[in-house]
């Protein structure tokens, strides 16, 4: 097999490059965001009640265990060659981390917070949305932060379900299939550097919605 | 403050007790921290009352069971005549100021926005919102330009404290509950906040109930102190010089400590004792009339003024000569001078440290009003001891005797007051 870098496709295909980024950026995104909404809710419940934090991280822990070829295999003849079928997997495997990450947050803020909160005469509702909520900000960034990059790379196995699936994996499994290096090494590339910009706009993020973290990091 | 006054509420505690499940093992049996048991006290409007006690005696619980972040297992918590328990819930919350040890600012918002927490609950338009918080910044000494944006991670324990207060303060409520409010602060920035909440009390004029394990700063803050003993029992609830004066049990007694005379003195100023006059002379008077008038003073010394009634100095009888006039020179430099509202413990320390038996009261232009005397002091500090000390109660057998000058005299030597200069 030839391991040489075939500048002439890579020049090629910035275009398909393009259209595999919408692919992938749509997939992640959907799963994450899903998966945040599903575990806020699964935190918000296991804080109150916290007896039910330890069969949700169970559960979510089993999720996170089935392989992913397995997964899509399972779901194909329910949901098809779908980009629901993609999704459900990537959702899932973002939950363990998720829930995880939230209910830490909430635990993160101070008793005393709490408490100030309660006597000045907040609902509980006024309270989850307006202290604990914010407070967990930097807990729960850190979670999606590890989500999302988890994503990207779980991502690119969805281009089995074919080719209108897996963003950049499709290079990668295209390029297999045909001992093409090159495109595998597009691919591998591309996601890497996708997980990273990523990974760096999230902070960005972070550090834009929590002044007062970084306020708390300098005096400390 | 340009705020309507709200009018300060009176609370009263109805019956209230807390019961908290007994827990089995080794803990059966024994009194639950925090329990309280059958109290009922009245805090009148505009008083501050100190909750104070060792810890576990309920004093918080009791504090907590007024905005009902605890609820009472049985009685009721009266705010001017209305049941507390009835109200909702927020509502009253946020009619009640609340200050907490820990202060628990909300660390992501700026000190401005903290301030005005609950007018913000309640709905305040936005610009009084900000006029507010700069009133409220102002009000507890930090300057709202400087202050305003700061998160509260980037303020000293001190300064955190007063926005605490502030916060507090921001719908003016008519009721503040302050557990323990000064206790993470130094000592120094502890003293100093106190005085300062002191005077603004003073315009305040709030129902205050004040959490604390510090029976100085109960003795010190409070208007009323309710002594707490384990159990969730009230020992005593009175007038800070009542319970140090009369202590109604051992638990007081030993609670208050072995220096409660002093801390009398702590209470009491130059104005509450009545005042010796002076033989006044000036200079220029003829000596052999300031004589004859020394004559039936029992001081032994006469007090050489200037115009203005300012203290020259003493010229002691038998200094004054028979002829001639009266001059400066022949006066012995003044003793210590205090004014009306210096406390008697710093104006007995005054007098100890210059070694003389007599002080010299003067106002604020410096004018004479009278003289002050170690005895006078002395006798003030037995005055508060006509009923006896739980002590001597004990050991004479009697609940009500009243205590003879010999005991108080020896009660105020126990309390490590130097006796009266003879």
């Amino acid at each position: 097999m030839d391991i040489s870098v075939d500048w002439n496709w890579v020049f090629n295909h910035f275009g398909a490059m393009w259209t595999r980024f919408l692919q992938h950026l749509q997939l992640v995104v959907i799963a994450v965001v899903a998966g945040f909404v599903i575990a806020l809710i699964l935190a918000v419940w296991s804080y109150r009640r916290p007896t039910v934090y330890g069969p949700i991280t169970a559960v979510t822990g089993l999720l996170y265990t089935i392989p992913s070829l397995a997964a899509f295999a399972l779901l194909r003849p329910i949901t098809g060659l779908t980009l629901l079928t993609a999704l459900i997997p990537l959702t899932t495997y973002t939950l363990l981390i998720l829930v995880r990450s939230n209910v830490a947050g909430f635990q993160s803020v101070p008793a005393e917070v709490l408490e100030a909160a309660e006597g000045m005469g907040y609902t509980r509702r006024q309270r989850l949305l307006r202290v604990e909520l914010p407070l967990a900000v930097p807990l729960i960034m850190s979670g999606i932060r590890l989500a999302t990059v988890t994503t990207i790379g779980l991502a690119t196995v969805a281009s089995i379900l074919g080719e209108t699936f897996g963003g950049f994996g499709f290079f990668i499994t295209e390029g297999l299939n045909q001992f093409f290096l090159t495109e595998v090494y597009v691919g591998a590339i591309l996601s890497i550097i996708f997980a990273f910009a990523a990974d760096a706009l999230l902070v960005r993020i972070e550090r834009l919605i929590t002044p007062w973290a970084r306020a708390r990091a300098e005096t400390a | 403050m340009t705020e309507s006054r709200h009018q300060a509420a009176v609370v009263e505690f109805d019956h209230v007790t807390k019961h908290y499940d007994v827990p089995t093992g080794k803990a059966a049996g024994k009194p639950t921290p925090g329990a309280v048991n059958d109290l009922s006290l009245v805090v009148p409007a505009g008083k501050i009352c100190c909750l104070v006690g060792p810890s576990g005696c309920g004093k918080t619980t009791s504090l907590k069971m007024v905005n009902r972040l605890i609820e009472p297992t049985s009685g009721r918590i009266l705010i001017d005549g209305t049941d507390a328990g009835a109200r909702e819930l927020t509502d009253l919350r946020r009619s009640i100021g609340y200050v907490i040890q820990q202060v628990g600012l909300f660390p992501h918002q700026t000190i401005g926005e903290n301030v005005v927490t609950v007018p913000r609950l309640l709905g305040w338009p936005k610009a009084r919102q900000r006029e507010r918080s700069e009133e409220l910044l102002g009000l507890v000494g930090l300057d709202p330009a400087k202050y305003r944006d700061r998160f509260p991670a980037q303020l000293s324990g001190g300064e955190r404290q007063r926005v605490g207060v502030a916060r507090a303060l921001a719908a003016d409520p008519p009721i503040m509950l302050m557990d323990e409010p000064f206790g993470a602060v130094d000592p120094i920035v502890r003293d100093r906040l106190q005085n300062e909440f002191l005077r603004l009390q003073e315009t305040l004029a709030k129902t205050i109930l004040f959490v604390t394990h510090d029976i100085d700063e109960a003795i010190k803050m409070g208007n009323l102190v309710a002594v707490f003993q384990t159990g969730g029992v009230l020992a005593q609830f009175g007038p800070p010089l009542e319970i140090l004066a009369a202590p109604a049990s051992e638990f007081v007694a030993r609670f208050v400590g072995q220096d409660r005379g002093l801390k009398r003195l702590s209470l009491l100023r130059v104005s509450d004792v009545v005042l010796l006059r002076p033989t006044i002379v000036r200079p220029g008077e003829p000596a052999a009339q300031a004589k004859a008038r020394a004559k039936d003073d029992p001081q032994g010394y006469v007090l050489l003024v200037d115009q203005a009634d300012r203290p020259l100095g003493w010229i002691a009888h038998r200094d004054i000569p028979d002829f001639g006039e009266l001059v400066e020179a022949m006066a012995n430099p003044v003793s210590p001078t205090v004014n009306r509202r210096t406390t008697l413990k710093d104006a007995l320390s005054m007098m100890l440290d210059a070694d003389v038996q007599t002080g010299i009261v003067v106002d604020r232009n410096g004018a004479v009003q009278g003289l002050l005397t170690v005895e006078a002091v002395a006798q003030k500090m037995r005055e508060g001891e006509h009923a006896p000390t739980y002590d001597q109660a004990a050991a004479d057998g009697t609940e009500d005797a009243a205590a003879t000058p010999g005991e108080a005299d020896l009660a105020a030597a126990a309390a490590g007051t130097p006796p009266p200069a003879s």
